[in-house]
């Protein structure tokens, strides 16, 4: 099989001046990437998602470790010989070339004839809905259209392995919305396998099979987008992934206690006594009085109301806890800043974490 | 009113006397080289100077030198000056620190250096009994003076095309450089990435970038020492000369029938290099130099 096995590949930046300034450490990482699949690498900013990538495109050399394409050792092979293509954030398309011959380039270099390769740019361009814009100068074309171009170019060689780098990041939201759809719908088209770099947490869930969560220059967690979400390895995978629901507390004989005592409930999966956090969903959180079975109530102050395309995202306090909770439309009407509410939690939709 | 034609009336002054000193000097040129001598008592226009000056092989011969001077200069500096930029270029690129100054420095200093000077230098260095041949001679490279190549004051041009590679190749590597330094760092991982090596990089993104610009400043070294007159008088012989020379000996000859001679080969100079200019501005429109980096 054609899988991409990167196995233990490590880098250290040495920082060039000072030696007490910060040098960067990426840890060794061991990640397969199968055939065809859509994986992303998302993390915050600086914590060494385009080293990963670099590394992988061979324009940075590891310290140590292996890159393996199949049963083909690559972790020698200079990136021009990797045969793989790659996206940047900016198109870094060549302004002295015409678009035809930004998208030719990577057949020029393996020496395609040039009717041939002009042909395959074109029918390319067709792919990412810019035909007949081929004579056209990378100028002379929006952001939108010059990241497409940049795809096409990508695409266009036949790569073993799509790298991209926060590919829409600098564009604007409802054009990033359908650049997605574009590149999700190509990648299913070309069969293409792709490593794809985000710290967009929606983006990643909309376009993977599986993300590796980065931080820090570690791989913290690897999974498809719900068992991410819903199953975290940690609080700081669970946080950055938007769950800030983190409630610290003691589970004794299959109780959990929270540490402020808003929270006292019997846990529904079998977990040892101990020192636990529990994530609460803020879509789990339902606004509602009556006690339900496996449920548990909570009563608070709504801090904060936010309307957010479709629902409300609030902001309940209960004694020193912060609660996240995102309400229809209707439930939240019946409340307001400052009033008390209370909440309703199912047990069966939290996830524990020990401590 | 005022508040718009200010600026242009302040620029008055100085933009009065450019147009009169410049155009006054080829207009006046123009009109004595037609025969226009009314010092002499000549006020009718004719063609005679031009008429002679074609049929004389002595202007020929004169041509044929200056465009060959000229030719090999700036072909000469334009290698070399673009050699120079791109190895600056990389330098620059693997260092990644923002400018290499001693660099700059060094490639700055014949800029300075006024063209007599530099002619000079090179009549110390290169004659027979000059630096160079006295240190060979003394290692034991050669085995007398006499015996270092004819570099200065010899027929073919050496010791000025010498002088013009030393002085304008870092001219041509200075121009070119700003051009390469916009090329995107990323560009080359682009390409690499993209299967391109060192040497495809170079010639499909590099030299492209640089093309416009080099042609240019190639252009510039070629009209300029075509019509320039130190070097050539300082390192040439006498006969055959390069025109600006030819000229100014008819010019001082001290018969006075000669002069309109002189200025039409001064005319057909600046003809010449009118039509380069010409011809060099089409060039770049066809090649889009500003495409892509509005
Ligand atoms: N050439 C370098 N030399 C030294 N340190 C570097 C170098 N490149 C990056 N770093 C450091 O390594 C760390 C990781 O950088 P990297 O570019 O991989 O982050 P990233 O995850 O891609 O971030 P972002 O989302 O902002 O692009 C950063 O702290 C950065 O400062
Ligand atoms: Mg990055």
């Amino acid at each position: 099989m054609s899988d991409l096995r990167i196995i233990d590949i490590e880098k250290k930046y040495r920082s060039a001046q000072a030696k007490d300034e910060a040098s960067f450490l990426l840890s060794p990482v061991q990640l397969t990437i199968r055939e065809g699949e859509f994986f992303s690498l998302l993390g915050p900013s600086g914590c060494g998602k385009t080293t990963l990538l670099k590394l992988v495109a061979g324009l940075l050399e590891a310290d140590g470790g292996e890159l393996w394409f199949g049963n083909e050792n690559l972790s020698n092979v200079p990136p021009e010989s990797r045969k793989f293509a790659m996206v940047f954030q900016q198109s870094l398309l060549f302004p002295h070339k015409t678009i035809e011959d930004n998208v030719a380039f990577g057949l020029k270099m393996q020496k395609v004839g040039k009717k041939k390769r002009l042909n395959a740019a074109r029918s390319m361009l067709d792919h990412v809905g810019l035909s007949g814009f081929g004579r056209r100068f990378p100028e002379e074309l929006s952001g939108g259209q010059q990241q497409r171009v940049a795809l096409a170019r990508a695409l266009v060689a036949n790569p073993r392995v799509l790298l991209m780098d926060e590919p829409f990041s600098a564009l604007d939201p409802s054009l990033r919305e359908e650049m997605r759809e574009l590149l999700s719908q190509i990648q299913k088209d070309f069969r293409v396998t792709v490593l794809f770099v985000t710290h967009d947490r929606d983006e990643a869930f909309a376009l993977s099979d599986r993300i590796a969560v980065m931080g820090e220059g570690q791989l913290r967690q690897i999974g498809s987008a719900r068992q991410l979400y819903e199953r975290p390895h940690n609080t700081v995978v669970a946080s950055f992934l938007g769950l800030k629901n983190i409630l610290s507390g003691q589970v004794t004989n299959g109780r959990f206690v929270s540490s402020d005592k808003i929270i006292d409930a019997s846990v529904h999966h079998p977990l040892a006594d101990g020192d636990y956090y529990m994530i609460i969903r803020p879509e789990s959180i339902k606004a509602a009085a009556a006690d339900q079975s496996g449920h548990v109530s909570i009563r608070g102050i709504v801090q904060e109301m936010k309307y957010v395309s479709g629902s409300y995202n609030l902001k309940v306090i209960a004694e020193t806890q912060v609660l996240e909770c995102v309400l229809t439309p209707f439930q939240a009407e019946q409340t307001a800043v400052g009033e008390s509410i209370d909440l309703l939690v199912d047990m069966k939709e939290v996830w524990f974490l020990k401590e | 009113m005022w508040q718009k034609s200010k600026p242009y009336l302040l620029l008055l002054p100085a933009s009065f006397t450019i147009i009169l000193l410049f155009f006054g000097g080829i207009f006046d040129g123009l009109l004595k080289s037609f025969g226009y001598f009314p010092a002499i008592g000549e006020t009718g226009l004719n063609l005679t100077a031009y008429d002679r000056l074609l049929h004389s092989s002595d202007f020929w011969q004169s041509m044929a030198l200056t465009l060959r001077v000229a030719a090999l200069s700036s072909l000469i500096s334009a290698i070399i000056g673009a050699f120079l930029a791109v190895a600056l270029f990389f330098v620059n690129n693997s260092t990644k620190k923002a400018i290499p100054r001693p660099w700059q420095r060094l490639f700055q200093l014949p800029l300075t250096i006024p063209h007599l000077v530099a002619g000079y230098m090179v009549v110390l260095l290169f004659t027979q009994s000059g630096f160079v041949s006295r240190l060979l001679a003394t290692v034991g490279w050669i085995d007398g003076i006499t015996e270092f190549p004819v570099l200065v004051n010899d027929s073919f041009g050496w010791g000025i095309i010498l002088t013009y590679a030393w002085k304008e190749a870092p001219f041509v590597a200075l121009m070119l450089y700003p051009v390469l330094s916009r090329i995107h760092g990323s560009w080359s991982d682009v390409s690499r990435v993209f299967g391109a090596g060192p040497w495809q990089f170079i010639r499909e993104v590099v030299v492209p970038v640089m093309m416009p610009a080099w042609t240019i400043a190639t252009f510039i070294v070629f009209v300029f020492t075509f019509s320039a007159f130190e070097v050539p008088y300082l390192l040439g012989v006498t006969y055959p000369s390069v025109l600006p020379v030819y000229s100014y000996q008819l010019y001082t000859s001290g018969t006075l029938s000669d002069r309109p001679e002189a200025l039409a080969v001064n005319m057909i100079l600046a003809a010449i290099t009118i039509l380069l200019g010409l011809v060099a501005y089409y060039i770049s429109k066809r090649w889009n130099v500003l495409k892509g980096w509005g």
